[in-house]
């Protein structure tokens, strides 16, 4: 398979503190992936690794088999829209456009002019005054016109409502679908992406978690509930996820590597929403009682 | 990258060259009747004539009463003068701190440096154009005041080196403003936010120039001495258009007996307590006044030397600005 985005062994650092630390995965061609993990786990750091604002501080990040940092040929490939959809305000749409004309070789203005005429952007009002929503639009409008071979996008609907995030994510859907554009968006709600997307990686605590195939994810996690648990080996049972207790009973959500066949333990099939949040809660809040002065 | 650097900045531009033009308006009338002014008194003529060193006293008497003239009139506009020195740092403060500090402050920066142009050459695209755009700002500067700050300059003793006045004019204001507008870049790819880099630029373009004009331009050149005698009856005999760094009274040994002054004595004249003349002082005979001084006619050398440094700290300040802009995502 092809992989458009390669990290092996990545780590960022700002200061003493790793924002990515030996984040190794990799995006396979034509996928929605969808970058998931909660607020500070390194998502913004890794898509700005991987479009070359910043330098790895450990290990390697590969787009297209080329290192981005500093790589301006390689940005032809790329199109990235930052986390709020930063745009020069007091521009209008149209003149961004043509903005992006003049900054790009690769460069398809009729695509982002028609694009945003579905829409009902007006092309003649300063972006600054648009809505949150039309802004995002705009900003994936001129990502688009570059005619990307990957496309990044970082936190695209975390401040849109929930009517322009569907309709975002829509258009969104529409225009790579054709292409064969692979996309990597983030986001730190699962439930936003969970309807595009077909590929997943966990991020947390500026770790990878997970990563994998919607389909796999779902299939390869099992839900089992059955008399107190001790530990000990389950067949079919790889790694168990998480556990929770009961006097009498157990509740695990476990990584399966074939079929469960004890008849002590009920399986159920779970959601992939609830395979994340399994992952998540397995972060270790570090504490700081000692920074506020009050007692542990 | 021209298109956009135009773009971005032209109503900036727009508004840079409304105030120049504003303040040209105001200028350019003061100048001309300074101008009318001091060629009325005829003083034209008597910065000629005062140039040489045996000047009539007469000529000097009149030509002195002239000055004085000129100088109650319009000596206020010297205040004026030290206003307008704060030009290039108000150039560097709104052009040169936004440029990087801006972007990122707005966050994007992260659009801009992810389009097909790399960043590096958006910034060398984007300081060049700009740096470009100060120059001509600044040369028009320099020439404008080096004209209207002519008749001031003639008038005071100290000339075109003197303080205030070589800083307004000729080639230096270039230096300066390039220096401030690259101060401004580089404080903005440090501390990424418009008001901390224009403090920086402020308190930094400040220090630097305070620094360069007391510690380093006086040694531009070795100083040369001139002593004057203390007897004499004429008017006091200066050298018009000398920067006189120090001076003071000293006694044939070279012992300075009374520092940043200047006596005179009529011959065999009497203080009121019956003793010799600047007895009081310690004076033994053969005194001599003395100074320490930059001849006038080293001014473009001086201003070369200054600009030389300005623009070579600007140029060192735009490629750390560079190497920098590499490195903030």
């Amino acid at each position: 398979m092809d992989m458009v985005l390669e990290a092996d062994r990545l780590g960022k650092r700002y200061g003493s503190t790793w924002a990515l630390r030996d984040c190794s995965l990799h995006v396979p061609a034509g996928r929605i992936a969808a970058l998931v993990g909660p607020n500070g786990a390194g998502k913004s750091t890794l898509l700005h690794l991987a479009v070359g604002l910043l330098k790895p501080d450990a290990g390697a990040i590969r787009v297209f088999g080329r290192s981005p940092y500093g790589d301006t040929e390689g940005l032809a490939d790329i199109g990235f829209v930052a986390q709020d959809t930063p745009l020069y305000r007091d521009f209008t749409a149209a003149e961004l456009v043509i903005a992006g004309g003049k900054l790009n070789r690769r460069w398809d203005g009729a695509l982002a002019r028609t694009r945003l005429a579905q829409l009902g952007i007006p092309p003649d009002r300063p972006v600054g005054k648009l809505s949150g929503g039309q802004r995002a639009q705009v900003a994936l409008a001129l990502a688009l016109a570059k005619q990307p071979r990957l496309l990044l996008l970082d936190e695209p609907v975390a401040s849109l409502d929930p009517l322009a995030r569907r309709e975002f994510l829509q258009s969104l859907m529409g225009s790579v679908a054709d292409s064969g554009t692979t996309v990597l968006l983030s986001s730190h709600l699962l439930a936003d992406l969970e309807r595009v997307c077909d590929y997943l990686i966990v991020l947390n605590a500026a770790q990878v978690q997970l990563a994998g195939t919607v389909d796999d994810l779902v299939a390869g996690h099992r839900q089992l509930v059955g008399p107190r648990h001790d530990g000990g080996a389950i067949g079919g049972v790889a790694a168990v996820v998480r556990a929770s207790h009961t006097d009498r009973q157990s509740t695990l959500l476990v990584q399966t590597d074939g079929p469960i066949t004890d008849p002590a333990w009920a399986v159920r099939e779970i959601g992939l929403e609830d395979v994340v949040l399994a992952y998540l809660a397995d972060g270790v809040t570090q504490t700081s009682h000692s920074e506020w002065g009050v007692p542990a | 990258m021209i298109w956009l650097t135009w773009r971005q900045h032209r109503k900036q531009a727009f508004f840079t060259l409304l105030g120049f033009a504003a303040l040209a308006a105001l200028m350019v009338p003061i100048g001309l009747s300074m101008r009318h002014s001091f060629a009325d008194l005829g003083l034209a003529d008597c910065a000629r004539q005062l140039a040489d060193t045996n000047v009539a006293a007469a000529t000097r008497d009149t030509c002195d009463a002239g000055f004085r003239r000129f100088t109650n009139r319009y000596g206020s506009l010297n205040l004026v003068a030290v206003l307008l020195l704060t030009l290039p740092v108000l150039v560097g403060l709104f052009w040169g701190a936004p440029l990087v500090a801006r972007e990122v402050e707005h966050g994007t920066h992260r659009f801009v440096w992810t389009q097909g142009v790399g960043r590096t050459r958006w910034a060398l695209v984007k300081f060049g154009l700009v740096g470009s755009a100060v120059v001509v700002l600044a040369v028009g500067y320099g020439l404008g005041m080096s004209w209207w700050v002519e008749p001031l300059t003639q008038a005071a003793h100290e000339g075109r080196l003197g303080m205030v006045v070589f800083d307004l004019q000729g080639v230096v204001p270039i230096g300066y403003t390039l220096f401030a507008v690259a101060l401004g870049v580089f404080a903005g790819t440090v501390w990424k936010r418009m008001l901390p880099a224009m403090g920086i630029t402020l308190a930094g373009f400040i220090g630097v120039r305070a620094a360069v004009e007391v510690l380093a331009r006086p040694h531009y050149q070795p100083a040369r001495t001139q002593t004057f005698p203390i007897e004499g009856d004429g008017p006091l005999e200066v050298s018009r258009g000398d920067w006189i760094l120090t001076q003071g009274v000293r006694n044939p040994d070279g012992t300075m007996i009374a520092e940043d002054t200047r006596i005179q004595c009529p011959p065999g004249g009497k203080g009121p307590d019956g003793r010799a003349c600047g007895a009081e002082l310690g004076i033994e005979p053969g005194a001599y006044n003395w100074q320490l001084y930059q001849p006038a006619d080293r001014f473009w050398l001086f201003q070369g030397i200054e600009t030389g440094i300005f623009v070579a700290l600007a140029l060192l300040l735009l490629y750390l600005a560079v190497r920098r802009v590499r490195r903030i995502a």
